[in-house]
């Protein structure tokens, strides 16, 4: 098949405009779905790992946003006691915006030595050394940082709060490269939060073997009579309720995936069909010449495979680029969903413009290889 | 044993409620370097015995042996992979690729052959040369004039040395000088190459360069004296 390369180029290069404009249209609808999937990706990534399970959020109960969470720091120490519990967390939250936004920053003020107990985090500058003894220092998450353009050294506001970026981190975790982690009584102190003694929420690290239903229960039922009642769920079950709207969004957005390869499946299609009924002579031609209907079937197949990827290469790439250049995250409730990229979306992307390549090519290329060839020497 | 064998064949086939029967019967011998011109009034069934010889059409009963194959047994793959081999086809209306320049043209039904990339630019270069177009090689055919078209075309019917090279009213779409021309080139690769061509023509003329000459009559095939205009032609 590559020695009729130089032909099926020029024959998609005979009408450019056309091959063009469909080459375009294909690359916009796999950028969608791209896109569409890198969010997906996103929300199957923000409860992968052994840590969402192993993980509780104690929060204050009938709260949902973290500006309404006033939890009892002194709440720690008796979490700390109890069997089964590794590392109890205080955490104070801050976020420019509790509702669904795409440029959501939440801060995240915590001990400055926990916060290697409890995250999977990897300076990619900057230093612990700065962010631990430094009251306002701050370690930014790579997404963020690309996002809003940040470097160690600077200063960055948000709200009441202003930090110092002592550090560019990357996580295992994509959804935690949206985060910002400061210290909690920076955070507390922070004029107009005035939240001394009370944190957000506190993560509990759960032994091995520890069953986390239970231990929801059990913590639950210890703080009834507290000043403060608490509803404690395992971190997965958390992050979903706080992101439900966005899931049900998501999960409808799949149908809008579909979509984008139905309407690159209609452009090759029909692209490749008017092409084939402008050269129905042609193809006789060639048929005289002794090219068999699989031939004249390949080399149609060829055209439409190579326009549909010639699209979806485009879109894909160009939506990968964005994506990890601008780190884009979604985020409800202090909860962050990243737009992950990986080169599984990049194969799925390029393994749906192949399928659709290959399924528009199939009617233009059965016309084209099974028509008559003495009837079609005719045609004009 | 002659190359070209046609025994009993008949083609018919229904236009509305009509049957329509452009061939009955007919049986015809070729041999191999021969010249034989086909002429014949409007629907009289030459250009559909052109095709049913170079196997681009079926006939409804009958066979047809070339070079000992009985072509009307080969399913429409085996008859594809028997054209590109065996069958040069010469249209009216030149009908090049439009996108390929001269030489790409000529290069295509190669590209069906083993063939490697220096053995099909050998035999394309030599077509060229025979044709008298070797300068015009990388030229499309909207940059050519019709005669050289025709030449092209011509280049490619032959640049498989295929056992035959048909031509349905080559001459057709150029005035009476390109004509000639085309027509002495046809006569010299029958002469000098001792390619066997079967030449479809309205033209009595065109007819008369041809060695054997051959009429068709409400599908009844006549084979006439030779006229004196050919006799004159062939130095007889």
């Amino acid at each position: 098949m590559w020695k009729f390369m130089p032909y099926i180029a020029k024959s998609l290069w005979r009408n450019r405009t056309r091959s063009i404009l469909t080459v375009s249209g294909a690359a916009v609808a796999m950028f969608v779905f791209t896109f569409v999937g890198s969010v997906q990706e996103g929300m199957a990534n923000l409860n992968r790992g052994s840590q969402t399970e192993r993980t509780l959020i104690v929060f204050q109960a009938n709260r949902f946003c973290p500006y309404t969470s006033f939890v009892p720091e002194d709440y720690t120490r008796t979490l700390a006691k109890m069997p089964g519990v590794l590392e109890a967390v205080p955490i104070k939250v801050y976020m420019n915006n509790c509702r669904a936004s795409l440029d959501v920053v939440v801060f995240n003020g915590l001990p400055p030595d926990k916060l290697l107990k409890i995250r999977d985090l990897k300076l990619a500058s900057g230093d612990w050394s700065t962010f631990e003894k430094q009251r306002d220092a701050a370690v930014v998450g790579n997404a963020l940082a690309k996002r809003r353009n940040l470097s160690v050294g600077q200063r960055f506001s948000v709200g009441a709060a202003t930090v110092m970026v002592a550090g560019i981190f990357t996580a295992a975790n994509a959804a935690e490269e949206s985060f910002i982690y400061t210290h909690l009584e920076f955070l507390q102190r922070t004029r107009g939060l005035n939240s001394v003694g009370t944190v957000t929420q506190i993560e509990v690290l759960l032994a091995d073997g520890t069953d986390a239903t239970a231990m929801c229960r059990s913590i639950d039922e210890k703080f009834r009579g507290g000043p403060i009642q608490t509803d404690t769920r395992p971190k997965g079950v958390f992050q979903t309720r706080a992101v439900g709207d966005l899931v049900e969004l998501i999960g409808f957005a799949h149908y809008l995936g579909y979509a984008c390869a139905f309407l690159v499946l209609t452009l090759v299609g029909t692209t490749t069909l008017m092409a084939v009924q402008d050269r129905v002579r042609e193809h006789a031609v060639l048929q005289t010449l002794g090219f068999s209907w699989v031939r004249i079937f390949g080399l149609v197949m060829m055209e439409s495979l190579i326009v549909s990827l010639l699209g979806g290469c485009l879109g894909t790439g160009l939506a990968m680029a964005m994506l990890s250049w601008k780190g884009l995250a979604v985020g409800s409730e202090g909860v962050t969903i990243a737009f992950s990229t990986s080169p599984m979306l990049a194969a799925a992307g390029l393994l749906a413009t192949t399928l659709v390549g290959l399924t528009a090519g199939l009617l233009p290329a059965w016309t084209a290889a099974r028509a008559e060839i003495v009837e079609s020497l005719r045609s004009i | 044993m002659p190359l070209i064998e046609i025994h009993a064949l008949t083609k018919e086939y229904a236009k509305g409620d009509q049957k329509i029967i452009p061939l009955q019967d007919m049986s015809l011998a070729i041999d191999k370097g021969d010249f034989v011109s086909l002429m014949g009034a409007s629907g009289s069934g030459k250009s559909t015995l052109l095709n049913i010889i170079a196997g681009i059409d079926k006939p409804s009963a009958g066979t047809i042996h070339v070079a000992g194959t009985d072509i009307t047994k080969l399913s429409r793959t085996q008859l594809a992979h028997w054209r590109a081999r065996h069958v040069g086809y010469i249209f009216q209306l030149y009908n090049l690729i439009p996108v390929l320049t001269a030489y790409e043209n000529i290069e295509l039904p190669l590209l069906l052959l083993p063939l490697t990339r220096a053995e099909r630019h050998k035999r394309v270069e030599i077509v060229l040369e025979a044709v008298g177009l070797t300068d015009r090689a990388d030229h499309y055919p909207r940059q050519l004039s019709g005669g050289q078209e025709q030449r092209v075309g011509i280049a490619r019917a032959i640049v498989t040395d295929p056992v035959i090279v048909v031509a349905d009213e080559p001459t057709g779409d150029l005035d009476a000088e390109t004509s000639e021309q085309i027509l002495q080139l046809l006569q010299r690769l029958n002469a000098e190459l001792g390619t066997t061509l079967l030449m479809v023509t309205h033209d009595p003329k065109s007819a008369a360069i041809a060695r054997r000459q051959l009429r068709l009559e409400k599908g009844v095939l006549l084979e006439p004296d030779p006229p004196k205009v050919a006799l004159a032609a062939q130095g007889a």
